[in-house]
């Protein structure tokens, strides 16, 4: 096909008049069969290069993506045009994913958008029998190379799977960034004499800022103050999910329209909140890095950083996702250069964690290796077998099958490891030159900051970007610097904010039945209201399970009585409402109090801790009447707990119970380092010394430091049994992911 | 090699294009320092006039051409679950299994988990009912525990019986094996988990010549024999019916000159192994010894079996069985005497097939005779 007769056609479905000459290069050598590695900057037009050959080809075009948000938005818009285009992921239900992988079977589709880790599902393979394969396209082909800036295990078996493929069916990978070095691994990794196009990297709308503070609280004083007076709408990027909830609370009570996103939230959330980013419904969604990459919004205005990322390539990554429109942009990042004891500059220290914690110790890869030995285990087994987190546990086995010493089997549905006869010894070598190649990186990101010169030249040049263009628009070049002058009513603020904003403690049970195919739950929500909802559809608010019965009355009479059965169900789980915590752990000066108490014999918990545990309580549970407090029995804090809640008893004029005991000995929670030993170690180990006096009775039920919540489960079960009415959990802390 | 992989599959599981024809192919390839690759590249013309496929051959072989992405797919799966993959041309093939089948009956794709030296190591397999008696159990017991003394290797076919109770006492005694399956090779789930010690502790090799995905069936079974023999340079024989599948697998052995043990059994055992050893078997004791078999014992011998004694004397059976060996090679007339031990005369041997048409004789001295269906002119120098 010649560019003039192409372009006619991709006048007819795309709607074009033209391709780029990058573009049509790339198109021309997948008609060959050709192997193509693509590297052009956001906004360039990337997906065009394999949709367009793919609505030429005869069979399916297969796209891995490790982007659903973009698999979304590339199918509908693939839909709007007449092409025949579906994707399958954990988004859908495997209903959902395996009619589609019907209509791939039966060529009803062209194109199919596809997760990496569906490599690994039964029926996805089972499909690739039959399939009538015409290309093989790999997005984010950065997240291939453990070099890259995003490594992902699950496209390992993708590379295999091309280098297997046969040697004329056209395989392209894309990608916005990939320094030299990550090229030179992805066309090894690609092989069979793979082209590579690469085009420039500069954004010249781009207005790159740096504001450097002297601690956390300036940087959500800046923002108080300037979020509401910059263009448009925008991201902000928190480096943890929990940050993500401080600054969206923060923003709310200042009263500045935001939102929080990240990966901890179900699908339908996440949906929400895309579909909200479209149509600018805040000012700003507050979010992890997990959302943005492939979404198809034109006119993000401005993307703050409130943590430096991992590399000058994943924040060029992470803010490319801003301003595709050409239209002026601010990429906002802030640095805390304040030292501790150390030396080390605070900012430096959460991706530095990241990376030290980022690879388990030696002596875990060989627990795992040892098990393993012994027989085949699945991941929870492992998990068991160790005590290793899953986190950790993940890591390990996705290690261990990369360098061939143990596989992923499949029995029946579910995967087993086994060690492999004549596996070669671990290999650490490699993670000590990976992690050094991290270090490096991270010192490259810190230049970034300190850089007097053109930020954007900075990035390009790290890229690997030769071209010589005149680069401006920084805070270093043409542009004023960012200043922080804060206001002391906004101090105030904050310091206001700090006394009002309590965690919650998810402990309410989840009932779930289906009905009439329909899968329904019952729960609580954040403020004790029952919810009845339908899974991946609309939730139900009642003030009462009373209130929700009469409801249902109005049903006919057999969906009635399938509902009723849901709601038995759920009331003869534990009386957990949802709980109180008076901060995080690890985001304020709380959990060193505790810490102080605890470890390091400092005498009994602060009064500032009484004081705002108290204000928790009664934000939390207002008026609400309780018959007794009870509190968790100790394991190594000795009368902490009990005289906290004394105390408690005293102020509230509730009176205290100490009859909750220990039948077994227990190990600190913290010893155990995933959820499954942590709910061994508890359960069938608490009792009730006189349960007659606990029917009809409504209980508070407290500990210091809420961490999985398995105890909290086990004693709330334990109580339910004898008859109280209502449990509400209470604690001092709460941990964020094992921080203590 | 591993790129190779997919175009291995495509070629093995091409349905009708007989093993011999795909091994001409590889054989072909190997000659011309071509991959498997070369071959899938080139046209039907090339396909047809180098290396003389029929029309209905090379509307298969385009099918499989078509599917190569999906092989891809299938062998990235394969590998990923540890399964390894090895074609007649790999250094891991086994040399026994190649020499012992030829190019007629070599699978060119095996299958197998484990420990892949075990197929270079001197082997004997032990073949048997799968309701076999005591007895036969005793000696299957006893041949395992001298092999896994001697360094040999087991091979067993995983059925009941004579089967399972070599694999569980060449495991008792610490030796290897080999078990060869009924079925394709990601269908044996349980087995893997049952042996997973003793596979990744490298004495156990799980092989498979079928489709990875093939359930077990009766067809698979009996093809399967074949590949138990091809796998021994030893074959001992525990308890054989006068027909089925240890039977006529001991019986194409002894066809092909191999080395086929065969337990004498006592006078009130209801089974065929002193037939066995009359047509040409080997007779060993309870313990696997070799002992001397007595020409006057024949008569007893075959007393215990009237039926099949009738058998022997049709006239057309000493024909039929050396048709059924030219079927397989070359032979002088000579020769052929030795191996089928009848007590024919050369001159007697060299008129009757002469008179034949479907016999093809070689020049030379002496004559070679050869049945037109095994015959191709090329040397194959993978299989010598």
């Amino acid at each position: 096909m010649t560019k003039q007769e192409a372009e006619i056609r991709l006048k007819n479905t795309f709607g074009f008049d033209h391709f780029y000459d990058e573009q049509w290069e790339t198109i021309d050598l997948l008609f060959k069969g050709r192997r193509v590695l693509l590297i052009e900057k956001t906004g360039f037009g990337k997906s065009l290069c394999f949709q367009f050959p793919a609505t030429q080809f005869q069979g399916l075009t297969v796209i891995f993506s490790p982007l659903i948000a973009l698999m979304r938005d590339q199918v509908k818009g693939l839909n709007e045009k007449g092409i025949k285009a579906k994707y399958i992921n954990s988004e859908q239900t495997p209903e959902e994913n395996s009619q589609t992988i019907q209509d791939a079977l039966n060529g009803r589709l062209k194109i199919l958008y596809i997760a990496p880790e569906r490599q690994e599902n039964q029926e996805w393979i089972e499909a690739t029998r039959k399939m009538n394969l015409s290309m093989i396209v790999i997005d984010e082909a950065h997240t291939i190379s453990v070099w890259g800036h995003d490594f992902r295990p699950a496209f390992r078996r993708i590379i295999n799977l091309v280098k297997l493929l046969p040697q004329n069916l056209p395989v392209l990978a894309t990608t916005a960034t990939a320094t030299k070095r990550v090229q030179e691994d992805i066309e090894k990794q690609i092989s069979g004499n793979i082209q590579t196009i690469r085009g420039e990297l500069i954004r010249e709308n781009f207005r790159l800022y740096v504001i450097k503070v002297q601690s956390e609280d300036e940087k959500l004083l800046w923002l108080a103050e300037n979020l509401p007076e910059l263009e448009g709408n925008g991201l902000i990027y928190t480096g943890t999910r929990v940050n993500t909830e401080i600054y969206s609370r923060w923003f709310e009570y200042l009263g500045i329209g935001t939102t929080e996103y990240n990966a901890g939230l179900d699908s339908d959330s996440r949906k929400e909140i895309e579909n909200g980013l479209m149509n600018n419904e805040w000012k700003a969604v507050v979010s992890t890095n997990a959302l943005g990459m492939g979404i198809d919004k034109s006119d993000i205005r401005f993307i703050i950083h409130t943590q430096i990322p991992a590399s000058p390539i994943h924040y060029y990554q992470e803010i490319g996702r801003a301003g595709r429109d050409g239209k002026p942009t601010k990429l906002i990042l802030f640095y805390n250069l304040t030292k501790d004891e150390n030396g080390i500059e605070e900012d430096y220290k959460l991706p530095k964690a990241f990376i030290d914690g980022g690879r388990p110790s030696i002596k875990n890869y060989n627990k795992v290796i040892n098990v393993l030995k012994q027989e085949q285990l699945g991941e929870r087994q492992i998990m068991k077998a160790t005590n290793l987190k899953s986190t950790q546990v993940k890591v390990i086995k996705a290690d261990l099958i990369e360098q061939g010493i143990i596989k992923e089997v499949l029995f029946g549905k579910s995967k087993k490891y086994e060690y492999q006869f004549n596996a070669p010894e671990l290999n650490t070598k490699t993670f000590d030159e990976l992690r050094e190649q991290k270090l490096k990186e991270l010192s490259s990101m810190i230049e970034y900051v300190n850089t007097r010169n053109s930020r954007m030249k900075f990035l390009c040049d790290y890229l690997g970007d030769k071209s010589h263009n005149h680069y401006q628009n920084c805070d270093n070049t043409s542009l004023t610097p960012f200043v922080l002058n804060i206001k002391e009513t906004t101090k105030q603020k904050l310091s206001d904010f700090r006394e009002s904003y309590f965690p919650t403690l998810h402990t309410a049970p989840k009932t779930s039945k289906t009905i009439n195919e329909k899968k329904y739950y019952i729960t609580l929500d954040n403020e004790n209201n029952v919810v009845l909802g339908q899974e991946g559809e609309k939730e139900y608010c009642f003030e009462s399970i009373d209130i929700l019965k009469t409801k249902i009355d109005k049903l006919p009479a057999e969906k009635q009585h399938q509902f009723l059965l849901l709601i038995n169900n759920h009331l003869s789980k534990e009386k957990l409402l949802n709980g109180v915590a008076s901060s995080y752990y690890g985001v304020s000066s709380v959990g060193a109090a505790l810490h102080r108490s605890k470890y390091e014999n400092g005498g009994d918990f602060p009064d500032f801790l009484l004081k705002l545990t108290l204000k928790a309580f009664r934000k939390k549970y207002g008026q609400e009447k309780f018959d007794l407090i009870v509190y968790v029995p100790p394991t190594e804090s000795g009368d902490l707990v009990k005289n906290f809640a004394e105390k408690l008893s005293q102020v509230l004029k509730i009176p205290i119970s100490h009859r909750l005991i220990k039948t077994g000995e227990t190990q600190p929670q913290k010893v155990f380092k995933n959820g499954y030993l942590k709910k061994d170690n508890v359960a069938q180990k608490f009792s009730y010394s006189e349960p007659s006096e606990l029917a009809g009775k409504s209980v508070i039920l407290f500990d210091d430091i809420f961490d999985s919540g398995a105890t909290i489960k086990e004693i709330g079960n334990v109580l339910t049994k004898f008859g109280v009415t209502k449990i509400a959990p209470l604690v001092i802390a709460r941990t964020v992911g094992g921080d203590i | 090699m591993s790129k190779e992989l997919t175009y291995w599959l495509a070629l093995a599981h091409t349905p009708k294009i007989q093993i011999k024809k795909k091994n001409e192919i590889i054989v072909q390839l190997y000659e011309k320092g071509k991959t498997i690759i070369d071959f899938f590249e080139l046209g039907s013309s090339e396909w047809k006039n180098t290396y003389d496929l029929t029309l209905s051959e090379i509307t298969f072989l385009d099918e499989a051409k078509k599917v190569l992405s999906n092989y891809a797919f299938m062998v990235e799966d394969l590998l990923e679950q540890g399964y390894q993959i090895i074609p007649i041309t790999s250094q891991d093939y086994s040399p026994t299994l190649k020499k012992n089948l030829g190019k007629t009956y070599a699978p060119p794709v095996i299958y197998t988990k484990g420990n892949l030296k075990i197929m270079k190591e001197k082997s004997i397999a032990i073949v048997g009912s799968r309701i076999a008696n005591d007895i036969s159990l005793e000696f299957t017991d006893n041949v395992a525990k001298k092999a896994s003394k001697d360094y040999k290797v087991v091979v067993s076919g995983f059925a009941k019986g004579v089967d399972k109770q070599a694999l569980d006492s060449a495991i008792k005694y610490k030796g290897q094996s080999i078990i060869v399956l009924p079925q394709g090779i990601t269908t044996f789930q349980s087995g893997f988990k049952k042996y997973y010690k003793q596979i990744i502790e490298g004495d156990v090799l799980v092989l498979s010549s079928f489709h990875p995905k093939a359930p077990w069936s009766v067809q698979l079974a009996m093809a399967r024999n074949p590949i138990i023999y091809g796998l021994a340079s030893e074959i001992y024989v525990a308890e054989s019916s006068d027909k089925g599948g240890t039977w006529s697998g001991v019986m194409d052995g002894l066809r092909k000159e191999r080395s086929i043990y065969i337990r004498k059994s006592n006078p009130n055992e209801k089974n065929a192994n002193n037939l066995l050893i009359l047509k040409g078997g080997k007779a060993v004791d309870l313990e696997g010894n070799i002992i001397e078999y007595k020409i006057n014992e024949e008569k007893n011998l075959i007393a215990s079996e009237p039926n099949l004694c009738s058998k022997l004397e049709l006239s057309s059976h000493i024909e039929n069985k050396i048709i059924e060996l030219l079927k397989t090679d070359f032979f002088s007339a000579k020769k052929i005497i030795e191996i089928l031990k009848i007590d024919w005369s050369t001159r007697k041997i060299s008129d009757f097939l002469k008179s034949r048409q479907d016999i093809l004789t070689m020049k030379g001295k002496p004559l070679k005779f050869t049945h037109q269906s095994a015959y191709n002119p090329l040397q194959k120098s993978l299989f010598d």
